[in-house]
């Protein structure tokens, strides 16, 4: 009998092959009891196999990106296809500060390393970080003043490396920390006669415009974290030695090691750095005020394997190049690190048509906005890579914000607790609210799933009503005469008698009380429905100002004050001035019912099911409890419409 | 094809590994001698000790730092009965005598079976247990 089983993995599977092997080719017969010798010898052999058959499997599954599990493999694979991992990111702040000196010299230098140190709090717990800079900063000395003007700082610890290049071919640069921001690495040449931290070499990521003169370094993650300097070879980049017009053998790499997202959040700065004059003299700077121009952010973690696995053949196939709209997703992941979600919208796709633009959406990780310093910085960046004659846009984050009026019904018999219940149902639908369905762009909110995870909460749980509605808060500019789009993405609901757009209360120049929008579809004639010779037009409609007198009736303040297209779910409002607005910010919510309940997230709209607005009511099931079968008093007290209420305004 | 005779007797290795003086093969256990290494193995052998199989053997050595006294004796012919009951289906009518030799400080075992299915006597055979640190 042939042995052909080579590919088992279990070992009393290996154990039976060898002895069926051996009950057809051997005079022996002992090896079935398990006592015997030969069984000891069958044993051994199939540990033997086991052992490098397991072996095999890993080695086979290490050599591939998809099913490689150690990091350093994956890395490793992922910079086969010129991919190089994130490095952990220190969190930035922003300072600025003054320092009064009788000194004589023309500028002050604060000098690299340690600068402050900042508190964050989260809750009752209070942290503490050190932030340092990776190069000196030196600034003129004006009226005995000295003034370091926004001056950006790093979470973490500075340190400073030293190697000596020797020629062979073997010797490798190591930098021994792990957490190493491989942003604030800056690496130095010298020979060992000249003083200083020698001439800076810089990091280079291919090997484009570098020649045999090129000051460059490369740098790879290796086992543990850490990352090996790698220098040019007198080719690719200048070659490192003592020879004539070779820069030196001995380098200084100084970095930034830090605690990544821990740092986040940190402000209230006291000062504990370094300043010297020009005749590099340490001064006694006295007591410093530190000023928060901004609190650290921006730090994130290493990037872990799932997402190098994921991006770096993303990377691999855009080529360095932002043409298709993936490309931009994967480009913009690795030059703004903090990004959760990207949407891009080619301009040909936009609503007028914005030929040769690209528009670009960035949901941040902690936040709904990036700052405008990160957008312009993240576009100069992104100019490297996109294609000649396309611009591109960052817009801010469009937030559809969807609500659910959960009626729930359940057994009273299988809980004793209908507020627990309650609860537990809303920690369910927040669980869902944070999951990747919904919490990116092209997000779709899945009515079905909703209701799966409702009735799937806990057993006593019969059925659930849940009735969907669409919000976008208007930011609106107050005092200024303006016109407002406010784009839903999806079609509303329409019905005949007005009531579909709600909204919060606001004020307008020229009116004490506060109003609201409404809408009243477009009827094209006729009072009743068998009077009107066409069917109703309920593509668009009108929007109208609405307030209401003392005794609660309704009184329009503003019949046409816009337009509104329920099939594009578009509101446009015409020119209002706008002088106060109940919910804070200068925010108006406004509302509107889906015709579908399955919600998208149109081009830049960004889906988030909102929970803490959302209205879950618990009603008593008294059919299913057996309190009643006729069901008489269930239409009667626990009856629920699955048609949206009638009330005029948001509430 | 001429059909090959497999024999019904037990055929054990030996792991001496001493060649045969005359053949030079491999010196081979048989019938009482193969099963009577077999209860010695599974004797010896620790629980544990073989791979994916660990309530094979028995615990014996464990007991061997105990007193040398009737009490352990009983402990040991116990655990001695209980791995050969289980995994020695050749032997039945097992009988396991355990003698304590406090002055050697080793426990004299003789364990007495009949083979089953085959026409052999009742085998008897003895062995000393020593605790050797």
């Amino acid at each position: 009998m042939p042995f052909t089983k080579y590919t088992n993995l279990d070992f009393d599977q290996i154990k039976t092959s060898i002895k069926d092997y051996l009950r057809a080719n051997s005079t022996f017969t002992d090896f079935d009891f398990e006592g015997s010798n030969f069984s000891i010898l069958i044993d051994t052999l199939a540990y033997n196999t086991y052992i490098t058959a397991f072996n095999s499997n890993m080695i086979v599954n290490e050599s591939f990106l998809d099913s490689a599990t150690l990091r350093e493999n994956v890395v490793s694979l992922a910079g086969n296809i010129g991919y190089l991992p994130r490095s952990r990111t220190a969190s930035t702040a922003r300072i600025s500060f003054n320092v009064t000196t009788t000194s004589n010299s023309p500028t002050l230098t604060l000098k690299a390393g340690l600068v402050c140190s900042g508190a964050s709090v989260d809750g009752n717990n209070t942290s503490t970080f050190n932030f340092a800079i990776p190069e000196d900063i030196t600034v003129n000395i004006i009226n005995g003043l000295a003034s370091f003007e926004n001056i950006l700082i790093y979470q973490g610890i500075f340190l400073l490396k030293q190697f000596e290049y020797d020629g062979s071919l073997d010797q490798r640069f190591i930098l021994n920390n792990s957490f190493i921001d491989t942003s604030t690495l800056r690496v130095y040449v010298k020979k060992s006669s000249t003083s200083g931290l020698g001439i800076e070499y810089y990091p280079s990521e291919d090997i484009f415009n570098v020649n045999k003169n090129s000051r460059i370094y490369f740098v790879n993650e290796v086992q543990d974290e850490k990352y090996e300097l790698k220098f040019g070879d007198g080719i690719i980049g200048k070659k490192l030695g003592d020879s004539v017009g070779s820069d030196g053998t001995l380098i200084n790499a100084t970095y930034i090691t830090t605690d990544g997202i821990e740092g986040n959040d940190a402000s209230n700065f006291s000062f504990i750095g370094s300043i010297e004059d020009s005749n590099q003299n340490v001064i006694s700077p006295g007591s410093i005020i530190v000023q928060t121009v901004q609190s650290s952010f921006n730090g994130s973690n290493i990037e872990p394997i799932d997402s190098i696995k994921y991006y770096a053949p993303k990377l691999y196939s855009a080529q360095s190049r932002a043409v298709t709209s993936r490309d931009y997703e994967t480009i913009i992941k690795r030059i703004y690190p903090d990004t959760e979600s990207v949407s891009v919208v080619g301009g040909q796709e936009l609503d007028p048509p914005e030929f040769g633009t690209v528009q670009i959406s960035i949901k941040p990780k902690n936040g709904s906005f990036i700052s405008d310093f990160n957008k312009s910085e993240i576009l100069s960046k992104l100019k490297q890579f996109s294609v000649s004659g396309i611009n591109q846009k960052i817009v801010d984050l469009k937030i559809l914000y969807v609500e659910l009026n959960s009626s729930i019904y359940y057994n009273f018999s299988q809980t004793s607790n209908p507020e627990s219940l309650k609860s537990s149902v809303i920690n369910s639908i927040q669980k869902y609210s944070e999951s990747d369905e919904l919490n990116r762009f092209g997000g779709r909110f899945k009515y079905s799933k909703i209701q799966q995870v409702i009735d799937n909460t806990d057993t006593a749980i019969t059925s659930n009503i849940t009735k969907v509605t669409i919000r976008r808060d208007l930011q609106v500019v107050i005092n200024k005469t303006s016109q407002y789009e406010l784009c839903f993405g999806n079609r509303f609901n329409v019905k005949p008698q007005g009531y579909n757009i709600k909204s919060t209360g606001f004020k307008i120049l020229g009116e004490g009380s506060t109003v609201y929008i409404t809408d009243t579809p477009n009827i094209q004639s006729g009072n009743t429905f068998l009077e009107r010779s066409a069917s109703l037009n309920t593509k668009t409609g009108i929007i109208s100002l609405i307030k209401f007198d003392i005794n609660g009736n309704v009184v329009v303040v503003s019949k046409n004050a816009g337009t509104v297209d329920y099939e594009k779910g578009e509101i446009n409002i015409e020119t209002i001035t706008i002088t106060e607005t109940t919910v804070p910010n200068n925010v108006i919510e406004i509302q509107a019912f889906p015709e579908s309940n399955d919600v998208v997230g149109l081009r830049d709209l960004y889906i988030s099911l909102n929970v803490s607005r959302s209205t879950i009511n618990t009603l008593r099931d008294v059919i299913a409890s057996g309190d009643e079968i006729s069901g008489t008093r269930f239409v009667n007290d626990f009856y629920t419409s699955s048609y949206s209420n009638g009330n005029l305004i948001r509430k | 094809m001429a059909i090959q005779k497999i024999s019904r007797s037990f055929k054990d290795i030996s792991l001496s590994f001493v060649p045969h003086p005359v053949t030079k093969d491999l010196q081979i256990l048989k019938n009482e001698s193969a099963i009577r290494r077999s209860v010695r193995n599974l004797v010896e052998t620790i629980t544990t000790e073989r791979f994916f199989n660990s309530l094979l053997g028995s615990e014996v050595r464990s007991s061997l730092f105990d007193f040398v006294d009737f009490g352990t004796s009983s402990v040991i012919q116990d655990q001695i009965e209980v791995a050969i009951t289980n995994f020695e289906d050749r032997v039945d009518n097992l009988k396991v005598e355990v003698i304590p030799r406090p002055d050697d400080n080793s426990f004299e075992v003789s364990v007495i079976y009949d083979i089953v299915g085959q026409d052999f006597p009742t085998q008897d055979f003895s062995f000393l247990l020593e605790a050797t640190r």
